[in-house]
């Protein structure tokens, strides 16, 4: 194996680990990551909160919404007006937090 | 009287003296100037004899002083102490502060370097109460560790790593210990999480551990197979400490998954039970389980009640089914059982003699079940306060129902905002079916039940109340609202409001003759995220984090 070919398949290997990094936005209307978005919504117990339709008493329906800010606040956390929410990064991936970030977007009132 | 008669009297009546001083130098007793330990007694009545404060001019109560509490996240939770004049509090983040008790000046204040991981868990960072005796004050912590501060200055005295915080789905402490002699114990949080909850004995004057005990029993017939592993349970409020016996008890929390029985088919110990622990040893004197095999989060981690009732020694317990049971404090023989509220629906009954469940409800997988009362309970965890002089006990009835559909969970103890609960949520909550208020505050004989007045409010009050020796009964509500009840009638006598609903454990103390009212207001913890879809006015509720102090105007 030559060394240019071990360079190529680190950096392939790289891309393929980051490719919806923090900074890197996927397309957030994709059908199949709002659908594993909504999957990570229940199964993460973002109901308990927010309501299995994101109409609970942190309702989400309500609120316009950006990208970085849904990530930001999935991936560490959020404290506000005295209400917590606990931080997700390392626990879910960034490709999941996006997933999640993607079904939080299709509820919200930005996608409307 | 003769002389001899006189003598023997006076001198008995100095031992007495003597004997009531030396015992009121102590946390714990019955100093009625002080407040010095979370539910105030080791009865925990939550009773304040002192009576400046009493009906004829509790309209006169006005603000002696306010203080800021800290961090406003999740509220303000605690109920803080007085000892001696001073006010000893701890608020979200684990801070702790000393105050001035007729000032609200602080004094000193403390707060740990808290583990990061704190801000992934479900349990945090809220705290309920500081203990404080052996001149320290100890906290235990929401990453799992026990500290005691100098009492005089709040420098920290010594710490000690109880839980395995990182491993245990994060189990930790929410409340203080119990000061049971030289020894602590410190339950931890563990029912909603993928863990086993356990009961920790340590050395109050060193930090070392001495022992810990596990709420999930080592026994196949309770816990089949594997189940046992991530059953829950844990000690999540304090216990009480009863130094004729030299046992702590505490109410244990509910098993896990909390909505999934089907791989746990067995009682389930110790969950939902009432332990009696030696406090040197740990070990186990009796338990009596009030709900086996729960299904419906039912946790009893609530205040085990002390009383001397026509020559028995009796404990009154409640869990959050609402049934109140009432034991044998030598060995938890049951007495009586009685129902807190006619909004339940999770059984037919109970057997009032062998506590064994009649007609249990159980819960189909993937299907919504209506479930009364809610996984809030029929009360909350906040205490009610019991008055000798009205023989009545106070206590915050929730009447709303909840719908609760189980879902296939996987065991992952790292999935740490994740409840191990077998479900997608807590319940859909929903108003009782036969549409009546949602909440009231209820004044019962503790031993039978009997009813003889209440008070209904269109949102339920989730605060521990207090009574006095003025014939008082102060309650919270989550609108802000505090008010002062005659304690025999429960008319209305006065009210305030604190600007932010109530969540924590209002107390009475003296300094220089003056008696206060300290209430602690601030409106936060899981009830308000997710009440506000049964209840819209708590969406505007104002978060805060703030002591308030009342006295007699002059």
């Amino acid at each position: 194996m030559t060394r240019g070919f071990v360079m190529v398949a680190v950096v392939v290997i790289l891309i393929g680990d980051v490719a919806f990094s923090e900074e890197n936005i996927p397309n957030l209307k994709d059908p199949t990551m709002i659908a594993a978005g909504h999957d990570l919504f229940l199964g993460k117990q973002c109901a308990h909160c927010h309501g299995a339709d994101g109409r609970g008493g942190i309702n989400l329906t309500r609120r316009v919404l950006d990208p970085k800010g849904v990530f930001q606040s999935i991936a560490d956390g959020r404290e506000k007006s005295g209400l917590r929410m606990p931080a997700w990064r390392g626990v879910l991936s960034d490709d999941e937090i996006w997933q999640a970030t993607a079904y939080v977007l299709s509820i919200s009132q930005q996608s409307k | 009287m003769g002389k001899m008669t006189l003598v023997a009297t006076v001198s008995l009546a100095c031992l007495l003296c003597t004997a009531t001083i030396a015992l009121a130098a102590d946390p714990g007793t019955e100093d009625p100037n002080n407040w010095p330990q979370y539910n105030r007694t080791t009865n925990a009545w939550r009773y304040s004899p002192l009576d400046q404060v009493n009906k004829e001019n509790v309209s006169k109560l006005s603000v002696a002083w306010i203080a800021h509490g800290g961090d406003i996240t999740m509220g303000i939770q605690e109920t803080p102490l007085a000892i001696d004049g001073v006010i000893y509090s701890i608020t979200s983040g684990d801070r702790v502060a000393a105050l001035d008790g007729k000032t609200g000046r602080e004094l000193w204040s403390y707060e740990p370097k808290l583990d990061p991981l704190v801000k992934k868990v479900l349990f945090a960072p809220y705290s309920r109460g500081v203990a404080v005796g052996h001149g320290m004050v100890f906290i235990g912590t929401v990453d799992g560790r026990g500290i005691a501060l100098d009492q005089k200055t709040g420098k920290q005295m010594w710490e000690t790593h109880l839980t395995d915080f990182a491993n245990c789905h994060g189990c930790n402490f929410t409340s203080p210990p119990v000061i049971a002699g030289d020894v602590l114990t410190f339950g931890s949080t563990a029912g909603e999480l993928a863990t086993q909850g356990k009961i920790f004995g340590v050395d109050a004057k060193t930090g070392k551990k001495l022992w810990e005990f596990n709420t999930i029993k080592d026994d196949p017939h309770s816990w089949p197979g594997e189940s046992g592993k991530y059953g829950g349970g844990g000690a999540w409020m304090p216990g009480t400490y009863d130094a004729d016996t030299d046992t702590v008890f505490y109410g244990t929390g509910n098993p896990g998954k909390d909505f999934i029985n089907s791989e746990r088919a067995g009682d389930n110990l110790y969950t939902d039970s009432i332990v009696a622990l030696d406090p040197k040893t740990g070990q186990l004197k009796w338990y009596r389980q009030e709900i086996k095999q729960d299904v419906w989060d039912y946790d009893s981690p609530y205040e085990v009640m002390l009383f001397k009732k026509d020559d028995k020694n009796l404990i009154v317990h409640m869990n959050k089914s609402g049934y109140v049971f009432v034991l044998d404090k030598n060995d938890g023989k049951i007495e009586n059982i009685w129902p807190i509220s006619d909004v339940k629906n999770f059984v037919k009954d109970i057997d009032k003699r062998t506590g064994e469940l009649i007609g249990r409800v159980e819960l189909p997988m993937n299907q919504e079940t209506l479930i009364c009362p809610s996984t809030f309970g029929g009360r909350s965890w906040n205490s009610g306060a019991y008055n000798p002089k009205s023989g009545l006990w106070y206590n915050n009835v929730l009447d709303f129902c909840g719908y609760l559909k189980p879902v296939a969970q996987k065991d992952d103890p790292k999935d740490y905002g994740t409840g191990h609960t077998g479900s997608n949520d807590f319940g859909r909550l929903v108003l009782a079916p036969d549409g009546r208020k949602p909440g009231r505050l209820d004044a019962r004989d503790p031993f039978t039940g009997e009813r003889k007045w209440t008070y209904e409010m269109d949102v339920p009050g989730f605060a521990s109340a207090l009574t006095t020796g003025g014939g008082l009964v102060f309650n919270g509500d989550p609108l802000g609202m505090l008010r002062a009840f005659d304690a025999d009638t429960g008319k209305v006598l006065w009210s305030f409001n604190t600007g932010s609903g109530m969540r924590s454990g209002i107390i009475s103390y003296a300094v220089d003759g003056e008696q206060y009212i300290l209430v602690p207001s601030g409106w936060g913890s899981y009830a308000a995220l997710l009440l506000p879809p049964l209840f819209p006015q708590l969406e505007k509720v104002p978060a805060a984090s703030t002591l308030i102090a009342f006295k007699l105007a002059k």
